[in-house]
């Protein structure tokens, strides 16, 4: 008899089985080893037994033939070869098959009926399978027995229950049948059956097929499961075919996957009940169907997924149809410019079906994760996305059913650490990127209820990305309305949080404010805010003012540290627009007024970074603002300009203190005072007197010195009634009052230094014909440098000195052999040996 | 020897951003020597500069936050001795007899500054004078209409051949100007 019929191969032996396969998991060589024996074996009986089969087929001897398979198909009854080797035999033995089937086509014109003979096999499976292969040529011969047969075999398979033989042998039925199924809508006979006995064949022949393959999860011990698990993986490619070949049916029209094919393969889906395979099945219809057909199924399909087991990854089914929908959409949909048109059907409204049905699945699958369905909400987005662009409602509706469910379990302030945080980051991110235009993003009217739902951190970090996506797509923000919807949303960069209201309507805790972040972080971060304001911009001045106010507003909030980096843009900006104003004077009579108010604007703004610890800065955006009244000259400039001045000169005493800042400040005030050509005599005698003050007053000599003769320009080229001073008297006075200051410093090396310099200034004045400035002086501070200049220790800083001064003796002797006639006056008589 | 030579970006207290058609011609790798006349102002741009080049060389502006760039420096660069200052501390703006004070100074053969927002490049007492203008076009209260440039030196022994890259309309100019020390 046949070795795995004695007992201890037998698998109702039960414990031999078990703990071989116990002993094969422990030591996987071997049990390789042994799984390769096993197969080795079987083939090698099942080729013994073709041989002999094919033998007895030459000789016609077809009964021993029978026998011969029948013992050949024999060794498929195994139980003991893992999917992957009971696969390599069925095809062994399969393909030997085909030569009786080969001989049968052309033998059988005798009248032995061989689909009754065959039945006397003794045993199941070999019997099963030589009917499915005389079945097949019998079908052949005479097309009208095929309904009958059809319906004949696929019911007696269901006489092997047990699962890997099962399934191999429904397998078997739907290989051989792969070609005669009748695809035909009507045939002329209607024995020859049609597409509804081929889709009920194939259906039926699935349903089973899952059953078996379903059932395979519960055998074994409990410990195997994950062995089970990767069994039926492998398996699973079985069940799958049944939907290739109905997918395959070429005369299955819409209507027939419809009424059939579709309700029939869910039908078995859900029944099932069992997550692999509903997981496998449902990717399976997505991916084997043609797009058309889903299109129209929409419902059914979202409405099963509804249904499936708690394990299923609903989300991953449903991600997986829309991006193939979309997908299906971009391929196929007819390109008229740049714009794709869509191909989906007008009737079939793809989102407000999956918009309802993925409610449906949330609602109905409470168990579902949060991100999943955030994830979910994202697919939906895509899909809107994707196939129809021009609908920014559709995403707004993604976004207001996303907040209404956060809503729904009352979350709010979600922690960044949360990973739901993160899909629903995705969600917005997804939106901006979409758009890369900031303008459509404040378009849906969903997206700041639904940012409010995060904490502050997230919020912020969402707002950064939205600048930044500003910045890089270069959006420019053209009206105050839009520009107050944009500050909003990125309400988190400009000011701190505000602190939880507690029960009593009090703050609660203290806020996360800028003390514990990162400085440098915080630098960067108000750096990118600030070149974002320079986007906010009209054509328009008026617009452009309103833009600027409604800024002002927003960024005036958020305290000191933010100040000093956000408002000089604003300040800037509305300089600018002040010049604007000037430029279309002719067209606008009030541009006179404007400019005042914006200058009061910028008047104000500065006193606000003034008042957040910010002198210095202050201080040179008073002066830019003075220089820029000077330059546009409305009816009251000259009053601005010197409030401007005066305010500069206050910070210059009242908050300035570090010595080297001063000088810088003085020397920034003296520079700009000598451009400014506003100023009447009355204004402009207190200014130029007050720098030269100040100058007299810095606290180291050297300073003073520099100071002082610095100041001289302010009577040379600094303007009186708008033409240049050239007061000779007084520029000299400042020249001789650095010489004085610098006796009074200690330091030798200092004063020579100092003297080259004076020089040089002496030189500079002498050279632009002030002629109260005689050869005599000159000589005389050369004199002095000639003098002091040898008795200096060679230092690095001497040497500096004495380069200084060969060059500026290089340049009197240059000048004195110049015959450039347009020097206004005579170097002779310098002595520079 | 490649030498960038750019200032008063003033990113971003009065522009957003260096024009894109710069940023193109800007690629990391190929500048030697950065030289820069101040008025960044901000740290993300001294980062966006050493990613151009390493060795990078900055002064003081008016405008820039970073305290410790010094009021003057002096680079050399092969046979070249070149000055950099800013030009606010120059009184008039710009004046190139005052802008001489300075060459006699700090004794070099290229003086550098920035503070007119105008490019310039002359000899002036066979010494020879660069501005590089501003890079972003940065507006400033005596021109509204500033046209963004900077300047690349290409420094071969005694030879110095300029190159200015200006922004007009929307097309990027180049001039050479050719410098050679005596």
């Amino acid at each position: 008899m046949y070795p795995w019929n004695s007992t201890s191969y037998s698998p109702s032996g039960g414990g031999g089985v078990s703990s071989r396969s116990g002993e094969r998991r422990m030591t996987m060589p071997s049990g390789l080893d042994d799984q390769e024996k096993l197969l080795a074996e079987a083939i090698g009986t099942a080729r013994k037994q073709a041989f002999q089969m094919n033998h007895f087929l030459d000789k016609d001897r077809i009964l021993d033939a029978l026998k011969c398979a029948s013992t050949m198909l024999s060794e498929l009854r195994t139980s003991m070869l893992s999917p992957k080797s009971y696969y390599e035999l069925y095809m062994a033995i399969t393909d030997e098959l085909c030569h009786l089937e080969l001989y049968l086509s052309e033998k059988s014109n005798k009248e032995t009926d061989f689909y009754e003979l065959v039945q006397y096999s003794h045993t199941i499976v070999p019997r099963l399978y030589l009917l499915i292969t005389v079945g097949i040529v019998y079908i052949k011969k005479d097309s009208t027995l095929k309904r009958s047969i059809l319906k004949d075999l696929v019911e007696m398979c269901r006489g092997v229950q047990h699962p890997l033989r099962g399934l191999f042998l429904r397998n078997y039925l739907l290989q051989c049948t792969r070609n005669i199924l009748p695809d035909v809508l009507m045939a002329e006979n209607e024995h020859e059956g049609n597409i509804l006995d081929a889709i009920e064949f194939v259906l039926t022949n699935f349903a089973e097929m899952n059953k078996l393959w379903v059932r395979m999860q519960h055998q074994g011990h409990s410990s195997e499961k994950s062995r089970r698990e990767k069994e039926r993986e492998e398996l699973k490619i079985l069940v799958g075919t049944n939907l290739v070949r109905l997918s395959q049916l070429e005369s299955a029209t819409l209507a027939h996957y419809q009424r059939s094919i579709l309700p029939g393969i869910l039908e078995q889906v859900v029944s099932c009940r069992d997550a692999i395979a509903q997981e496998y099945l449902m990717e399976c219809i997505i991916q084997v169907f043609p797009d058309e057909f889903h299109l129209q199924t929409l419902d059914p399909f979202l409405k099963s997924c509804a249904q499936l087991e708690t394990g299923v990854n609903v989300k991953n089914i449903i991600i997986s149809l829309i991006d193939r929908l979309a997908a299906y959409n971009q391929r196929s949909g007819k390109t008229s410019g740049t714009d794709i048109e869509s191909i989906i059907p007008p009737e079939v409204e793809l989102f407000e079906v999956f918009s309802i049905q993925v409610a449906n699945i949330v609602q109905k699958r409470i168990d579902m994760p949060l991100e999943d369905t955030i994830s979910l909400q994202i697919a939906l987005l895509s899909l809107a996305q994707k196939v129809y662009p021009d609908r920014i409602d559709y995403v707004d509706k993604v976004l207001g059913t996303t907040t209404q469910i956060l809503e729904s379990l009352e979350m709010n302030n979600i922690s960044h650490f949360l990973s739901v945080n993160q899909e629903l980051s995705r969600l917005l991110r997804i939106c901006i990127d979409f758009y890369n235009n900031a303008l459509t993003v404040i378009q849906l009217k969903n997206f700041t209820p639904l940012l409010d739902k995060f904490d502050y951190i997230s919020r912020k970090s969402l707002a950064l990305y939205l600048v930044m996506n500003i910045l890089e797509f270069e959006t420019l923000i053209p009206t105050a309305e839009q520009a107050e919807h944009v500050l909003t949303i990125i309400a988190p960069l400009i000011k701190d949080e505000e602190a939880p209201l507690g029960p009593d309507g009090k703050p609660v805790s203290p806020p996360a404010n800028g003390n514990n972040v990162d400085p440098e972080e915080f630098g960067e971060e108000q750096g990118i805010v600030a070149r974002f304001i320079h986007y906010m911009k009209a054509d328009e001045p008026d617009m452009q003012y309103k833009i600027l106010q409604t800024a002002r507003k927003h960024l005036g909030a958020g305290g000191s540290q933010r100040i000093k980096h956000v408002l000089p843009p604003l300040i800037f900006a509305a300089y600018q627009l002040a010049y604007k104003y000037r430029a279309i004077s002719e067209e606008d009579e009030n541009w006179d007024k404007k400019c005042q108010k914006i200058l009061q604007y910028c008047h104000s703004t500065i006193a606000a970074i003034a008042k957040a610890d910010m002198a210095d800065l202050a201080l040179r955006l008073y002066l830019q603002g003075a220089l820029v009244i000077d330059e546009i000259g409305y009816s009251n400039h000259e009053t601005v300009a010197y409030e401007f001045m005066t305010q500069a000169f206050s910070l210059y005493e009242d908050e300035i203190s570090d010595s080297k800042a001063q000088l810088a400040a003085i020397m920034l005030i003296m520079s700009t005072f000598e451009q400014m050509s506003c100023f009447s005599e009355e204004n402009a005698e207190p200014l130029r007197t007050n720098c030269a003050l100040a100058a007299s007053k810095l606290l180291k000599k050297p300073d003073q010195c520099r100071g002082v003769v610095a100041c001289a320009a302010l009577f040379w080229s600094g303007k009186k009634n708008a033409s240049e001073m050239r007061d000779e008297k007084r520029t000299l006075e400042c020249l001789k009052k650095g010489a004085r200051i610098i006796a009074h410093c200690l330091d030798v090396g200092v004063q020579v230094q100092l003297y080259v310099e004076l020089l040089n200034h002496y030189l500079f004045y002498f050279e632009r014909g002030n002629s109260l400035i005689t050869v005599a002086m000159l000589n005389q501070l050369i004199a002095k440098i000639n003098e002091d200049l040898p008795n200096l220790e060679p230092t690095e800083e001497t040497k500096q000195i004495e380069m200084h001064y060969k060059n500026t003796l290089a340049h009197i002797k240059s000048r004195m052999e110049s015959n450039d006639a347009g020097l206004e006056v005579s170097f002779a008589g310098i002595s520079i040996n | 020897m490649l030498v960038l030579v750019l200032g008063d970006l003033h990113i971003p207290h009065r522009c957003a951003s260096l024009p894109a058609k710069f940023k193109k011609l800007l690629v990391p790798g190929r500048i030697h020597h950065i030289l820069c006349t101040g008025n960044l102002c901000t740290k993300e741009t001294y980062d966006y500069l050493k990613t151009l080049a390493n060795d990078v060389h900055i002064v003081r502006g008016e405008f820039d936050e970073n305290l410790s760039y010094p009021e003057q420096k002096v680079v050399t660069v092969g046979q070249f001795r070149i000055g950099l200052s800013h030009g606010h501390q120059v009184v008039p703006r710009g004046d190139p007899e005052a802008l001489a004070l300075i060459q006699r100074q700090l004794d070099v053969d290229i003086l550098i500054s920035g503070h007119t927002y105008k490019f310039e490049a002359y000899e002036h007492g066979n010494k020879f004078y660069i501005n590089p203008g501003s890079a972003t076009g940065a507006f400033n209260p005596l021109d509204v209409n500033v046209i963004p440039s900077f300047v690349l030196m290409d420094i071969q022994s005694t030879t110095v051949v300029t190159y200015v890259y200006q922004l007009i309309g929307d097309e990027v100019k180049v001039e050479r100007i050719e410098y050679k020390k005596i």
